[in-house]
This record gives structure tokens, sequence and C-alpha cells, in this order.
């Protein structure tokens, strides 16, 4: 890999780690992910730095070349966070469902409050 | 004897007003509640202007979540029974005490007003897709649940005070009628089917594709075999 696109990789990825700082400070994002996405966002840039070590672990593994073990990872990792969406949507949706029947059922008592104080 | 009507309405504004001066012509001891899914046409200010009382979702939540609305309110104001019935004048009041004597002389726990038991009974058989869909539902809750119930997707069904706290607390969402069956026999509740007629859709759109209802199909099959797994191993503590 030539030096000057490891340097532009390397200032993307840590323009990309500010990014997410900047979005768990804006309460954009909660912490539980910025460790997740920073740890992915550090292992690439050790990755860039350190030579040969994408090479030598995927020969390490048994991969035959190394682009195969970086798009194994990723399918995992991304299929991984796609699973913990899901659940986390289905709950999220079953705590709605339970909002909007109890703040419907009160308002319903409030309003037959109002009546009867009248 | 208290005992409540449940009546769910989305978009009804022709066929509520109806359907709720035959449930007040019918007898004073009954109370009712219309649970309005979050309407988007005018029934929520029809309800209001003609004094019908109701519940109203601040979002639509589909029918599960409107008819759990109903349980959680009939189970907070301990009534005996709870009666599911459409606002859209599907069903007919006069079999309301026939759905609920199985339950007071304690022969079930549940009891579901069935359209298919017998043939005399019910002018609107409706339409053969439906009857199809169905007879597979009802194939595969017996494969299962190893009880027969001839007509799984009815929405007019009665509850005692044990099913009401079961259906407050936990009630699926997605395919309630077939789910809640299953979800109560293998929790050994005692389901009994009453013969009904219902009247035809005198409102509203009811258009079934035969896609949708292969969809609606493979996804009620999947949720009868994965509830009947996942109850059987807490069955031992309720």
């Amino acid at each position: 890999m030539q030096i000057s696109l490891k340097i532009a990789l390397i200032i993307i990825l840590v323009i990309y780690l500010l990014c997410i700082v900047k979005a768990v400070k804006k309460k954009n994002m909660r912490i539980n992910y910025l460790i997740f996405w920073s740890i992915t966002g550090i292992i690439l840039i050790i990755a860039l730095l350190v030579p040969n070590l994408v090479e030598d672990a995927a020969s390490l593994l048994g991969f035959e070349m190394p682009i195969n073990m970086i798009f194994s990872i990723a399918i995992f990792i991304i299929l991984y966070l796609i699973y913990n969406l899901t659940t986390l949507i289905s709950k999220e949706q079953n705590r709605n469902i339970l909002l909007i029947q109890e703040i419907s059922t009160l308002k319903k008592r409030v309003e037959e409050l109002e009546k009867n104080n009248k | 004897m208290k005992i409540l009507l449940i009546i769910p309405a989305y978009n009804e504004q022709e066929n509520i007003v109806n359907t709720v001066k035959k449930i007040k012509e019918y007898g004073e001891e009954i109370d009712y509640i219309v649970i309005n899914d979050g309407s988007k046409d005018n029934t929520l200010n029809i309800l209001k202007e003609n004094n019908i009382k109701h519940i109203n979702l601040i979002q639509n939540l589909g029918i599960g979540g409107a008819v759990q609305t109903g349980y959680k309110y009939a189970y907070e104001n301990n009534y005996d029974i709870a009666i599911q019935f459409d606002g859209d004048g599907q069903h007919d009041v006069s079999y309301i005490s026939a759905i609920c004597e199985p339950i007071i002389k304690g022969q079930a726990d549940m009891s579901i007003g069935t359209r298919y038991l017998d043939k005399k009974e019910s002018e609107f058989q409706s339409t053969f897709m439906r009857r199809l869909g169905s007879k597979i539902i009802s194939i595969f809750i017996r494969i299962f649940c190893g009880k027969k119930i001839t007509d799984p997707t009815s929405g007019f069904r009665a509850a005692n005070k044990k099913v009401i706290e079961e259906f407050a607390k936990e009630y699926p969402i997605e395919y309630p009628e077939p789910e809640s069956t299953v979800s109560l026999l293998v929790n050994k509740y005692k389901i009994e089917e009453v013969p009904v007629s219902m009247n035809e859709r005198t409102g509203g759109v009811s258009s079934i594709r035969l896609w949708k209802t292969v969809d609606y199909m493979v996804k009620v099959v999947l949720a009868i075999i994965i509830d009947s797994i996942s109850f059987r191993r807490r069955g031992g503590k309720r």
C-alpha cells in the first residue's frame, strides 16, 4: 500500500473517531455504542500502522488471501449488528405499545375525573 | 356478574353508532368500551358527539394492541367477563348470552364464537379463502396443541377473569386471535366454541388478496409453532 494512501486512510479514521465522540457528546449516541464503534476504528488504525499485520494474521488463520479475512470479519460484524438492532427495535416496539396503552387509558380517566368535578 | 364488551374500532365512522345502539338496546346490565385505534376518519368525533364510552389510543396500535387495552381496562375495573366484539357490525349482539354461557357455567375459560360449526346457523359463511385459511390454521393448532378449534381467527370471543388477567399482562400483538388461542391452550386453559352467525360487513374495507393471505398464513403457522414451544417450557410455573 502506498504511503500516501495509508496517511489518507488514517486521517479519515481519526476524523471518524472524532465524529463518534462528538455524537456521544451531543447525546446522539449512547456510550454503549461508543465503545463498539471506537474499537472498530482503533483496530483499523492499528491494522494500517503495523506493517504486514493483516497478511500475517490471514495466513495464520488459514485464509488464502488477506482480503478474504477482512470480508469475513466485516460480514460477521455486520450480521451481529443487524441482529442486535432487530431485537432492539422489537423491544422498543413493545415498550411503545405499553406506553400508548397506558397514556390513552390515563387520559380517559383524567377526562372522566374532570367531568365529575364540574 | 360484571360483563364488559370490548369494541375495537379503526375507521368505523359508518358503523360504530349503530353497533353501540344495538348493544344498548340489548340490555342494561352489559357495559361496553370502544377502543378507538387511532382512526384517521371521523370516528373519534362521532364517539364524543354521541357520548359513547371510549378510550382513544393516541397512536394506531393494530387490532391486538387495541383489544389488549380493553382487557387491561376490564382487569383494572374488575370485570368478571370480557367479550371481544367488532365495531364494524359483523358480530350479532343476540349471541352475547350464548357466548357467555360456557363461562358462567364454568365449563370454559374462554369461548369463541365460531362461524363454521353449524351450516344453517350462519348465512354468511365468509369467503372461500378465509375458510381455507381458517382450516389450515385449525389443523396446525390441532397438531401443536391437541385441540380442535374450528374458527381460530374469529374475533368474537368471551374471556373469564383469569384469562382477562392473563391477556392484560401479555397479549400477542401481531396475530392476536390464533396466537392468543394457542397460548391459552398450552397453558391448560379450557376453550369452548359456540356456534354464531356473522353479518356481512356493512361498511369499511375488507379486501384480502391472495398473496396477503399466503403471507398471513405462513406467519401465523410460524407463530403457532413458536408459541407452543416456548410456552411449554414455562408452563410449569403457571
